[in-house]
């Protein structure tokens, strides 16, 4: 049996049920970061000399951020959520977290599709740097979806892990310059942004988004390294409780 | 004739929670080790042929629901061995796996691509006429659906499928008369096509009616396998 249909079925019904019963559906997507983006500019918007300028950095950063935060705090329930289909149909649990992933890349995909429509006009300029984006937004998407498989695990086991992400969350926002620049951290707490992975990932979107310039191929190699070695981590604990959660959900 | 389904020596355990651990709180607050170990099924061996059928048979809790996920695959053995060479339609206990708020159609569309399977124009039809509901009932969402209705849909999904065991898990308690002969007789067509059927259910009646051998579970372990009938007997005798 070809496993990509199933995948398929999970992400298709996990973006219906979304937005069934929502007048905007879809638009949300756009929405959210588009009011997000408006608090921004009036809150932080003295740090830009122009206001284009200032759009097109936080935009830059918000986009990847909301991926991010929507997958992961969708997969962490989905095994819970997903416990009849887990308890009578024989399909690799490790696809409940993934459909998350797969359906919040679809709506990535939309609206990295606006960005660039609608970008030009706030100062991106298309250059060859953007195929970048494609190997780092694979790396991105592994590193969230490995993320979302140690969530969506511990969250069976223990229902805190659900709420303390959704707390976790806005902090760790601001530890990563999505709505503020670099400079305006103070070097006494640089290293606790540091410690930040989403801050490297930023950094390597903004190179050809931002900067027009190629990103850092080393911080690059050194990101897909770690999340390569965290995956195998968390694959081989998901390994270990999988057999377990039936009597837990 | 050759065995489609082998079971050796297999032992099903659990991690169970004592202590209902479910938060942090409940891990610092519980004295006793949080997580202990409990086995479920005992040492379970035995093979299912070709063309034959297997009733399951025990009391509530006896391990018989552990069985059927072990034998569909969807939890793995602690030991022994599972040899499965065919393929397998579990069918669906009341609502397992209906989405509440997609209709009758989108929930047939989304079960059967969860099984790997696409849904033609001549499935769907088979499928509503198992049912024997109308398409003005298919397109609301199912949470409009009474327990009835949602029986006859998720049976019929299950059913659609086409596989050499089928495994059919107390179907019988839900669904009105007519339904319920509706299913007896797709069993016994199936059955005559040369299928292999796994059927758990509380009446032994109808486990000897349908099964040619049985299996009677008693605390996670096989008490007897033999003839249906006589282990329908053995089982009437626990009482």
């Amino acid at each position: 049996m070809s496993y990509l249909t199933p995948l398929y079925a999970l992400s298709k019904r996990n973006l219906i049920l979304r937005y069934k019963h929502s007048f905007l559906g879809f638009l949300w997507g756009f929405l959210k970061p588009l009011l997000y983006l408006l608090i921004f500019l009036i809150v932080f918007g003295s740090q830009f000399t122009s206001t284009n300028d200032h759009i097109l950095y936080i935009t830059s950063g918000i986009i990847f951020w909301f991926f991010f935060a929507n997958a992961t705090t969708q997969g962490t329930h989905s095994i819970v959520q997903a416990a009849g289909l887990i308890k009578s149909i024989k399909l690799p649990t490790h696809f409940f977290p993934l459909a998350e992933i797969v359906s919040e890349f679809i709506n990535l995909f939309m609206a990295l599709a606006v960005y660039f429509c609608l970008m030009p006009a706030f100062g991106l300029q298309f250059n060859v740097h953007f195929f970048w984006l494609v190997p780092i937004v694979i790396v991105f998407a592994w590193f969230t979806y490995s993320v979302t498989l140690l969530l969506s695990c511990l969250h069976v086991y223990y229902r805190d892990v659900g709420l303390l992400w959704t707390t976790l969350q806005p902090a760790l926002f601001y530890l990563t310059p999505i709505a503020f620049t670099e400079e305006h951290i103070p070097i006494r707490f640089m290293f606790i942004i540091k410690l930040n992975p989403f801050y490297y990932f930023i950094k390597l979107f903004r190179a050809p988004l931002y900067f027009h310039t190629a990103p850092d191929l080393l911080l690059f190699a050194k990101l897909a390294m770690a999340t390569t070695l965290f995956w195998f981590i968390v694959n081989l604990l998901f390994k270990r409780m999988k057999n377990q959660f039936i009597t837990s959900i | 004739m050759a065995a489609l389904l082998q079971f050796r020596n297999v032992d099903i355990r659990y991690r169970s929670n004592e202590h209902g651990v479910h938060s942090i709180k409940d891990f610092f607050t519980s004295w006793k080790k949080p997580f202990q170990y409990k086995t479920i099924l005992h040492q379970i061996s035995f093979s299912l042929e070709e063309g034959r059928s297997l009733g399951v048979l025990g009391r509530n809790g006896s391990g018989k629901s552990t069985l059927l996920r072990a034998i569909s695959g969807i939890i793995e053995p602690h030991q022994g061995e599972i040899i499965c060479t065919a393929s397998m339609a579990p069918v669906l206990a009341l609502g397992v796996g209906l989405e509440m708020e997609l209709t009758g159609f989108e929930n047939m569309r989304l079960l059967l691509s969860l099984y790997g399977i696409k849904l033609t124009p001549e499935r769907r039809d088979a499928i509503q006429q198992f049912s024997g509901l109308d398409d003005t009932t298919l397109k609301q969402p199912v949470k409009c659906y009474s327990s009835g209705m949602l029986a006859r849909l998720s049976f019929s999904i299950s059913f659609s499928q086409d596989c050499t065991i089928y495994i059919i898990d107390e179907v019988m308690a839900v669904g009105d008369l007519g339904f319920q002969q509706q299913c007896v007789d797709r069993i016994f067509a199936l059955k005559q096509a040369g299928k292999s059927i796994i059927f758990v259910s509380h009446a032994p009646d109808e486990v000897a009616r349908i099964c040619d051998d049985a299996i009677l579970l008693e605390q996670g372990r096989i008490l007897s396998f033999g003839t249906a009938q006589e282990i329908c007997k053995k089982y009437t005798e626990l009482f």
